[in-house]
């Protein structure tokens, strides 16, 4: 059974503060914790109450959604560390956030409310786009009965991360079309203090570590604004007049004759990238944890002469590409490029109206 | 008995791939590193920044050992040079990232070790800890006690404490497993808190 | 808690276990986070009996080095244990053959290449706006040596940095978009891992030249 091991020594983290709730864990075999008491005693400063590993999961991703915060943190990925920011704020239901490497490429990542930027000192060239208003929670993978048939969510025990206390939550895979994590979530604030990224193996691919992080109830509109100066850059963006509905009604439409076992459609969209006025449809695949866009792309001269197969990696996300009757088919995701190429190669035009069935 | 099987166990196990022996070895050794590096530099922090750095060139030397000296020996002169070199070149300039700080704000700071100003809630735990095992050891029976403290102060052997407490190999053994356990009993609660009482629940 | 168990691990943590015992108790010890944990506590109660002053007593020392040593290769392994995936493939390169299922062509890059002047200038016609800024053509090293045409892109002129393959806009674009309907720590993941990587050199991973897509 290939999945990640929570007794692995890479689990050690703070031994000395190991709480038997290990034990538990393996007991209950992915039941709930409910069982395990609040902790009373003068050496816990702070209690949490007990919650399902998927509830944390829930309460991580709502603090990463919802709160403010300002940190930075080393990303380590294929044996290279590089330091990041990222400042996240949400204020009157708008959501302003930038991600900026703070060694080497000095790329920043900008989003302020419906506005995208991406600039790349590196390639002079700023990318712009603009996502539709109301594109916010839709379609995230979300924990639900299904996801537990993929993957084994568990607590593996309490541990102090730099002064913090944390819940370890690991995420393991059940097959080899995905990934697994393994979380340290802040007993307080429930932002994950560190993570992992590992394979169906146990083996880590990617690590997220916090070294400094703060929660500030206010960010100043300033902290959104890129460092880099952007005079002589290449400005790419979408066409202003996106149409996204096409004229005459859709007599087909784009999706993917097989699955990855748990995999199954969350979003449908239409959208026209950052240099081009072409419109691509855009799906969406999620089981729950991991998701995976497909874009569609029409025909075109450039499609014409795209080569028939091509792969990508960005940082532990996959790409796949394939050329299919004159169409470009791409798949992206946190998979392995194995799910992300099958996808990609099951995703053909259906007939959205079957032959013989009458139309009202 | 080979006196260093069990370290040489555990190198020869990282050796072939092993990291989770390597942990067990820190485990072991990380007070007397710290307490040996606190030999050239006073503040605690930065002793366990060159602990942990030496600890770091021992895991990475650790194919060139042959088992020649004792592990410990060997991984005491990799900390000596390495508290040595960090007091020569004390460039070490920890990152210093500006953070706005609001009222009612939460934050941490991995760096902060650095700052002195707020009370670590870990020297509260090292007294608490203090505390406890001295404690528990105060009130182990007699036999316990002075076979433990022979072991771990004095450093004999099990025979030489068998000769100085007039008993078989095997009694001290069992006297010195018995009195850690019996230290442990407390320890463990102040180490995971009201959830160590959980398991005995279940 | 196995009695038995325990008195060994006691017993060879004061170096007075057999041999043989240790190894197979070294190896429990290795994978067993309890055991672990209960070594060291041995380690507490021993440094508190010889008063060592100073020395925080629950220093995270032990956790820091482990997560140091994730990083590091483990040592005698054949493999790269540390689970270093595919190095160096950033913006569309062709995968390790062992990746792809059979049936799927041998892939090309998606490059400006000089050898391909036809994807050369669909390309440039796709990615060029009308308000593309002042964009002094640099014809990259590589090209120039094999006489290649210049392209649309804008290469930072500086002549430290060695001649890089151009990377694709397109990937960029998909990347971002896909981010938005990740999981909020896969996006960061994402993100992250877009905002620090990096282009080829020329020359270093490029494939072999006689890699042709299948006529299919």
């Amino acid at each position: 059974m290939s999945r990640a091991r929570p007794n692995s020594g890479a689990l050690l983290g703070l031994t000395l503060a190991w709480a038997c709730t290990a034990a538990l864990a393996e007991d209950a075999a992915g039941q709930a914790q409910a069982t395990v008491p609040a902790a009373t005693t003068p050496a816990q400063k702070k209690t949490s109450p007990a919650l399902t590993p998927a509830q944390w999961l829930e309460r991580m991703n709502h603090a990463l959604t919802t709160r403010n915060y300002d940190g930075t943190f080393s990303h380590w990925h294929g044996g290279h560390v590089e330091m990041l920011r990222i400042i996240h704020r949400v204020q009157d239901g708008n959501v302003s956030e930038r991600l900026v490497s703070l060694d080497g490429s000095g790329r920043e990542f900008i989003r302020s409310g419906a506005n995208l930027a991406c600039y790349l000192p590196d390639r002079r060239t700023v990318l712009v786009e603009q996502r539709p208003p109301q594109e916010s929670l839709v379609g995230f993978p979300a924990v639900d009965d299904q996801t537990a048939s993929f993957y084994d969510i568990r607590e593996v025990g309490r541990m102090r991360l730099n002064r913090r206390d944390t819940h370890v939550i690991t995420v393991s895979p059940r097959d080899e079309y995905r990934y697994g994590y393994r979380l340290w979530i802040d007993a307080s604030t429930a932002m994950p203090l560190k993570t992992q990224l590992c394979d169906a193996h146990g083996r880590i691919i990617e690590q997220v570590v916090f070294a400094s992080l703060a929660l500030p109830v206010r960010i100043a509109d300033a902290s959104f604004r890129p460092e880099v100066s952007t005079l002589g850059f290449r400005w790419l963006r979408t066409g202003t007049a996106a149409p996204l509905a096409p004229a005459a009604p859709a007599t087909s439409a784009w999706n993917a004759l097989r699955l990855p076992p748990g995999f199954r459609m969350s979003v449908r969209s239409a959208q026209v990238l950052p240099g081009s006025n072409q419109p691509v449809d855009h799906l969406v695949f999620t089981d729950g944890v991991a998701s995976v866009s497909v874009f569609v792309e029409t025909q075109t001269a450039a499609v014409a002469q795209a080569p028939r197969a091509q792969s990508a990696a960005v940082g532990s996300s996959s790409a796949f590409s394939t050329v299919v009757d004159g169409h470009k088919i791409t798949a992206v995701g946190e998979v392995p490029l194995a799910t992300v190429q099958f996808i990609a190669t099951q995703v053909k035009a259906q007939d959205l109206v079957p032959a013989g069935v009458p139309q009202r | 008995m080979s006196a260093d099987a069990s370290d040489l166990s555990l190198v020869r196990r990282v050796q072939r791939g092993d990291k989770g022996a390597f942990d067990a070895l820190v485990l072991k050794y990380q007070h007397k590193l710290v307490k040996l590096v606190m030999r050239y530099v006073r503040n605690p922090a930065e002793a366990e920044d060159i602990a942990q750095e030496a600890f770091i060139k021992a895991y990475r030397a650790l194919p060139q050992f042959r088992g020649d000296s004792a592990f410990y020996t060997w991984l005491y002169r990799i900390a000596i040079n390495t508290a040595k070199n960090a007091v020569v070149s004390r460039d070490r300039s920890p990152i210093e990232y500006n953070i706005d700080r609001h009222d009612n704000d939460e934050s941490y700071d991995m760096q902060g070790r650095m700052k002195d100003s707020e009370t670590p809630e870990g020297l509260v735990l090292t007294d608490e800890i203090r505390t406890t095992v001295n404690a528990a050891i105060d009130a182990l029976p007699e036999d316990l006690r002075t076979a433990i403290v022979l072991r771990e102060l004095e450093g004999l052997s099990y025979e030489e404490i068998a000769a100085a407490m007039d008993c078989p190999v095997g009694t001290v053994r069992s006297r010195i497993f018995r009195a850690r356990e019996a230290i442990d009993h407390r320890l463990r609660e102040v180490f995971e808190g009201g959830l160590g009482r959980a398991e005995e629940l279940g | 808690m196995n009695e038995e168990l325990d008195s060994q691990l006691s017993a060879m943590f004061d170096d007075q276990l057999p041999p043989a015992e240790c190894e197979l108790l070294a190896r429990r010890l290795s994978r067993d986070e309890q055991l672990k944990a209960r070594w060291g506590r041995y380690a507490v109660m021993g440094a508190v009996i010889r008063a060592e002053r100073g020395v925080r007593l629950n220093a995270p020392l032990a956790g820091r080095v482990s997560a140091v040593l994730l990083a590091e290769p483990a040592l005698g392994a054949q493999s790269l244990a540390g689970a270093l995936p595919r190095r160096g493939l950033r913006w569309w390169q062709p995968v390790v053959a062992g990746a792809l299922a059979a049936g799927v062509a041998a892939v090309s890059i998606l490059w400006l290449r000089a050898e391909a002047p036809s994807s050369v200038a669909s390309l440039s016609a796709r990615l060029t706006t009308p308000a593309a800024a002042s964009g002094a053509s640099v014809i990259p090293a590589s090209a120039r040596e094999r006489g290649g045409r210049a392209d649309s892109y804008v290469v930072p002129p500086s002549p430290a940095v060695p001649a890089v393959v151009v990377p694709s806009t397109e990937l960029a674009n998909y990347v971002v978009a896909h981010s938005m309907f990740s999981s909020p720590v896969a996006r960061r993941n994402l993100l992250s891992a877009f905002m620090t990587s990096e282009p080829a050199a020329a020359g270093a991973e490029e494939p072999p030249d006689d890699v042709k897509s299948a006529a299919q």
